[in-house]
């Protein structure tokens, strides 16, 4: 009974310094963005009830319209290609290359991760000015120059690029670690059966995978639609709207706009896309898996 | 047949590398470009006039030394404060008995599929009512979330509770037993979330950029974002601000190479 009474005790306040943090930061904001979405606030007055107004001025906002539209483009494309990229370098550094080469590889492919988004994205930006490295590359093999971020067409294929070269070395980690837990005697029967590598990659490989490839599916989703910080270092939106993206649109109307209550509807819209298409790829991977 | 497969190999070996090429070489080039003067953008680099000029410039006038003592500041009491309330709370979790328990984790654990940007409106209007704007604490606070202790408490269940007891019979007190008895049996996963925690609190940008407005408490991840923004065609400056900002996480990786690809690839748990 006395145990039990200290148990309380303790436990309790040893949870309470989380348990304030995790309200004061995450339960109650989420209560306040939704009530916040109904009203109009500018943050100097208090906010206004004002109904679904913002949720009717998101479907006819060009820069909703738009920003949805790049942030699908973008997470469409850098997500199978970043998974591909690192599953593929894992499964061969794996198989072939467990020495010191390939320990050098991995090292210098993980390097990216650690350097922040903004870094990265300044020194692409560097690079795809019109007189940078890649243009010179380019104008070498007598290719004419392109304007990568100042072209609506090629600025966001720019940004995915830089991301994923960002990005490879943290999914190559996790695939690599998932490839080392396979039973080495999955490959030695296959061996025996003559299975080439190929057919080891795609019958043994991919398949032993599944939970992992889910998991770097999942968490390059989410990343995907939260993508802020390349796009505000590398083109802020532009040129026009052509790589506006969801987050950008929250934080300008947020606090360029100060139309903080319609900033907090395209939030929750964002938050509603993330856990539908979470969902979804459950969904698949559940269906893969039985 | 074999040869065959001595050339695969060979080729194989020789895309990766350019791989891992591709990977390092834009830090070589930043490095390089930080100490010239240039206004162009090429491969020719004369070694004879490198200077650490431009790194003289943006420490001397942009007040980069502030800045990574900021970014130092802050990014040290977030990690020691995740850890330390992350694993305290673990702790109960896993190994304290009290009433709605089980319910009060799993509201800790919903909150993980919340995101940052989400919240951020609300925790900027908290923070300004509290008069904390451009502040540390305003900083530092919001790192501490619930995927620390959803990932502390996995290691927590482990420790056996024969040994706790034993501790206990010993004449330990509770709050002894945890920092002399617990913690070191948990220090892996608290070294993994404590890099974890650090690049993302080195790295974060977007809740900085909108708490911190002043120059005074901008971290170096902010201010090179501003710099590039001001600064863009003076190529150097901005390249001696960005490795600037890259030299604390680029030696942590050096040293601790093993922690940082656990610490990170930990974090894939999150999903």
């Amino acid at each position: 009974m006395k145990k039990k009474k200290s148990d309380m005790i303790m436990g309790y306040s040893y949870i309470l310094p989380s348990l304030i943090l995790i309200c004061i930061f995450a339960i109650i904001p989420i209560f306040m963005n939704i009530y916040y979405s109904f009203t109009q606030y500018n943050i100097l007055t208090p906010p206004q009830w004002i109904g679904l107004d913002n949720y009717k001025r998101l479907f006819s906002d060009p820069y909703i319209s738009s920003s949805l539209k790049n942030t699908i483009i973008f997470t469409l494309v850098t997500v199978p290609v970043q998974s591909i990229i690192s599953l593929v370098i894992a499964a061969v550094l794996a198989a072939q290359f467990k020495n010191k080469l390939g320990e050098a590889i991995r090292s210098a492919l993980f390097i990216p991760v650690i350097a922040s988004a903004v870094l990265v994205g300044t020194i692409f930006s560097l690079f795809l000015e019109p007189s940078g490295l890649f243009n010179s590359a380019l104008n070498a093999l007598h290719i004419d120059s392109v304007n990568w971020l100042g072209n609506g067409k090629t600025a966001m294929f720019s940004v995915i690029m830089a991301t994923i070269w960002k990005n490879v070395g943290y999914f190559l980690v996790i695939f690599y670690a998932g490839i080392l837990d396979i039973p080495t005697s999955f490959y030695e029967a296959a061996e025996v059966d003559g299975a080439s590598a190929l057919q080891k990659f795609v019958h043994i490989t991919v398949p032993s995978l599944s939970h992992v490839i889910y998991l770097v599916i999942t968490l390059g989703t989410i990343w995907s639609f939260q993508v802020f910080d390349m796009v505000y270092t590398m083109t802020n939106g532009g040129p026009g709207m052509s790589t506006v993206t969801l987050v950008l649109t929250i934080y300008n109307s947020a606090f360029k706009g100060f139309s903080m209550g319609y900033a907090a509807a395209i939030a929750l819209l964002m938050f509603a896309l993330v856990l539908i298409v979470q969902r979804l790829e459950a969904k698949l991977f559940d269906k893969e898996e039985k | 047949m074999k040869k065959d497969n001595v050339i695969l190999r060979k080729f194989v070996a020789a895309v990766l590398v350019i791989s891992a090429i591709a990977a390092v070489f834009p830090f070589i080039y930043m490095v390089l470009i930080s100490l010239t003067q240039k206004d162009t953008l090429n491969f020719d680099f004369n070694f004879a006039t490198m200077s650490l000029v431009n790194y003289e410039r943006v420490i001397n006038n942009f007040h980069l030394l502030t800045n990574l003592k900021n970014s130092i500041i802050v990014t040290t009491s977030a990690c020691i404060i995740n850890a330390l309330f992350s694993s305290m709370a673990a702790y109960a979790f896993a190994k304290k008995d009290f009433p709605f328990r089980k319910q009060i984790f799993a509201v800790f654990i919903a909150t993980l599929v919340i995101p940052g940007q989400v919240t951020m409106i609300p925790v900027f209007v908290i923070m300004r009512g509290l008069g904390l704007m451009n502040t540390y604490p305003a900083l530092i606070l919001p790192i501490v979330n619930a995927f620390g202790v959803f990932l502390v408490r996995q290691f927590m269940v482990s420790v056996p509770d024969d040994l706790l007891d034993a501790a206990r019979i010993d004449g330990c007190g509770e709050n002894r037993i945890f920092f002399t008895v617990v913690l070191p049996l948990v220090q892996p996963v608290l070294v993994s979330l404590t890099i974890f925690t650090f690049i993302s609190s080195w790295n974060d940008f977007l809740w900085p950029l909108v708490i911190a407005s002043k120059p005074a408490i901008k971290t170096l991840t902010l201010a090179i974002a501003s710099l590039k923004g001001s600064y863009s065609t003076n190529y150097g400056l901005v390249m001696a601000g960005s490795t600037f900002t890259f030299i604390v996480p680029f030696l942590l990786y050096v040293f601790l190479q093993k922690q940082f690809v656990e610490g990170i690839a930990l974090s894939g748990i999150k999903g």
